[in-house]
């Protein structure tokens, strides 16, 4: 169980989900189509390794750090949490983001358009935590008239699996555009959000205190959690759901590449502007209601005896009514948008016909932005970047981010070339390397391709 | 080939920096979280017909009941339990309360210790009972919850009448406190 803990708060402490910034239009690779399809695509076709060509994983939490809480230094944990917990702001907000592509593919039509393809699967959860429910969780509910409310509480999980299929056409010699349609097949999904009400105890007067539940209106939606009798959670499973078997959904991407001129650029993507329409194995919950009550007022009257539990339970089940619905809901895919605008110079030489080739430059300095628009939370993210073709091998890019974990997030990234074999890998938050329990968010994607280039 | 060497240079620097700070994560041993619940509980508000039997004879003891199943869900992480008793009683009479819990049987298996004493014509008085970490476990066995009120015998010998201007008050709370350990 300590280890499960320990676990779920490594990966807590480490990093925010879904921004890319690194790999985003970095070196060329056959992933940054997934992030834009409409990125320029130079070769004439590619394969994914099977199972490699992507691996991602991100997380984060930006209230507090490993370090913070178990930093060997003599003082009491104990001491820790607390200092960690003071520090904690009205609310913060956990998230991981796990991908990994089973296939990969594309090639170039005879129309000169770049087909891209594949399947991959995708874990995400966030949920935002207001400070009030952790200080009723960690200290209780001894300070009168104080809220604790539920009113900032959301959450969002999901597992699925992602067919899709891009096109990216270059319209002319400044134009580049693209789009991927998907086809979602979700396992399971929760959501939680508009959530509201308040627990508080206040001074009474028939009694000591009253204590209310106010306002309350929570609602919980799953698809996939609570299965049918009989139904077990087991390999064929998962196959089963996450391959069209699940919860079915439709999205698309578009995206941009805009060239200005032969240096300036202007990329950008939508991503994820679609649906799951949650059909299967749905159980959602709804309370909602007023509650106050001042204790149980005792009668003493022996001819009218009265059963003061089944009257109070009676009375909480009138004025505070959970109920569970069972309608099918569809829920919206988090919407991620790209942008950014790059310079590149340094025209690069060609080695073998000892000239230099107009169209092609060794560095590239830019700015990017991310954002998501989640119905449960949204976040943005600025990074600015440099990149540099070191040689015809290796390519590589650096980066620094602004985000809402750290103002200090460098991240880079290397790819490498030999023949038909490319491997990558894009990692963030380096200046915590020196002590990674110290950083509150980081993420890493890597990855194996073949590509095949065009024959010049 | 500057640029290589700056990002090998780069690299390296960061390869030889240690990874890791000391971190001991077996401190969790010791992290806890000790939170204190605050919850109401009974109150009463009574005058002089509430002691008195249907022939306006003073009753000595009057008696209430509530069937109130206490779960042991918390049972692992309740320390103890502090309840707060304010009385106040306006009668030229003193009263005593005493909460006994009953099992499935009916049978007495605990009193909340120690009496509340109510003295004649008091004002705001405060009685604070602890139920310790070891009672808990009977505590867990209640089914039902007896309140007893003793009307005390007055020195002069005089009784209470219908007419009686008088109340006799009594307000509660508990607090819960709960110690969960994070291993």
């Amino acid at each position: 169980m300590r280890k499960l803990l320990m676990l779920i708060f490594l990966v807590f402490s480490v990093g925010y989900a879904q921004n890319k910034q690194v790999l985003y239009d970095f070196s060329g690779l056959p992933q940054t189509l997934l992030l834009n399809p409409g990125a320029e695509v130079s070769y004439k076709s590619h394969v994914g390794m099977p199972f490699l060509s992507q691996i991602s994983f991100q997380s984060g939490f930006t209230g507090f750090s490993t370090y913070d809480i178990f930093a060997d230094n003599g003082i009491d944990i104990n001491v820790k949490i607390r200092a960690a917990l003071a520090k904690y702001r009205k609310t913060e907000f956990v998230a991981v983001n796990q991908q990994l592509e089973i296939l990969s593919g594309g090639f170039r039509l005879p129309n000169k358009n770049y087909l891209s393809f594949g399947y991959y699967e995708e874990f995400e959860a966030l949920a935002k935590i207001p400070k009030e429910l952790v200080d009723l969780y960690y200290e209780g509910n001894t300070i009168i008239n104080k809220h604790y409310s539920a009113n900032k509480l959301a959450f969002r999980a999901e597992m699925l699996g992602v067919l899709h299929v891009g096109l990216s056409k270059k319209l002319n010699d400044k134009w580049q555009i693209g789009a991927r349609a998907k086809i979602y097949s979700g396992m399971f999904h929760i959501k939680s959000k508009q959530n509201s009400g308040a627990l508080f105890t206040q001074l009474g007067t028939n009694n000591t205190y009253s204590q209310q539940l106010e306002n309350m209106n929570l609602l919980m939606q799953t698809s996939g959690l609570f299965l049918d009798s009989g139904e077990t959670v087991d390999g064929s499973y998962v196959k089963k759901n996450l391959l069209f078997g699940g919860n079915l959904g439709l999205g698309f991407d578009f995206g941009f590449t805009h060239h200005l001129d032969k240096q300036w650029a202007i990329t950008g993507s939508i991503q994820d502007l679609g649906f799951v329409y949650n059909t299967k194995n749905v159980e959602s919950y709804s309370i909602k209601g007023n509650y106050e009550i001042d204790g149980i007022q005792l009668a003493f009257d022996p001819n009218n005896p009265e059963d003061y539990w089944t009257d109070l339970e009676d009375d909480f089940n009138e004025q505070i009514v959970l109920d569970t619905i069972y309608d099918k809901y569809i829920s919206f895919r988090p919407v991620k948008l790209n942008g950014a605008l790059s310079y590149s110079f340094g025209q690069t030489y060609d080695d073998c016909r000892f000239l230099i080739d107009p169209g092609s430059f060794n560095n590239k300095i830019g700015f990017q932005w991310f954002s998501t628009v989640g119905i449960v939370h949204s976040y943005m993210a600025a990074t600015v970047f440099f990149e540099r073709k070191i040689n015809k091998f290796l390519q590589t890019k650096l980066t620094y981010t602004a985000d809402s974990y750290s103002f200090s997030n460098v991240g880079m990234g290397l790819s490498t070339q030999i023949g038909l074999f490319n491997a990558y890998f894009t990692a963030d938050n380096l200046l915590n390397l020196n002590n990674i329990y110290a950083a509150k968010s980081a993420s890493f994607q890597l990855g194996i391709n073949f590509i095949f280039k065009e024959k010049n | 080939m500057k640029f290589l060497k700056i990002t090998v240079l780069f690299l390296i620097g960061f390869c030889l920096q240690s990874c890791t700070k000391d971190v001991d994560f077996d401190q969790l041993d010791q992290a806890s979280v000790q939170s204190i619940y605050v919850v109401t509980l009974v109150y009463l508000d009574l005058t002089a017909p509430n002691f008195l039997d249907n022939f306006n004879n003073e009753i000595s003891l009057s008696t209430d009941v509530i069937n109130v199943p206490i779960t042991k869900d918390a049972e692992p992480y309740v320390e103890k339990v502090e309840i707060t008793v304010i009385t106040q009683n306006t009668f030229n009479r003193a009263f005593t309360f005493n909460f006994v819990f009953y099992d499935s049987f009916n049978t007495p298996i605990y009193t909340l210790q120690p009496t509340i004493m109510v003295p004649e014509n008091s004002g705001e008085t405060t009685t604070i009972i602890e139920i310790p970490k070891s009672d808990l476990s009977i505590i867990y066995n209640t089914v039902s919850i007896g309140a007893y009120i003793n009307l005390l015998r007055s020195g002069d010998g005089s009784v209470l009448t219908k007419n009686e201007i008088g109340t006799l008050n009594l307000k509660s709370s508990s607090k819960r406190f709960l110690t969960y350990l994070i291993k």
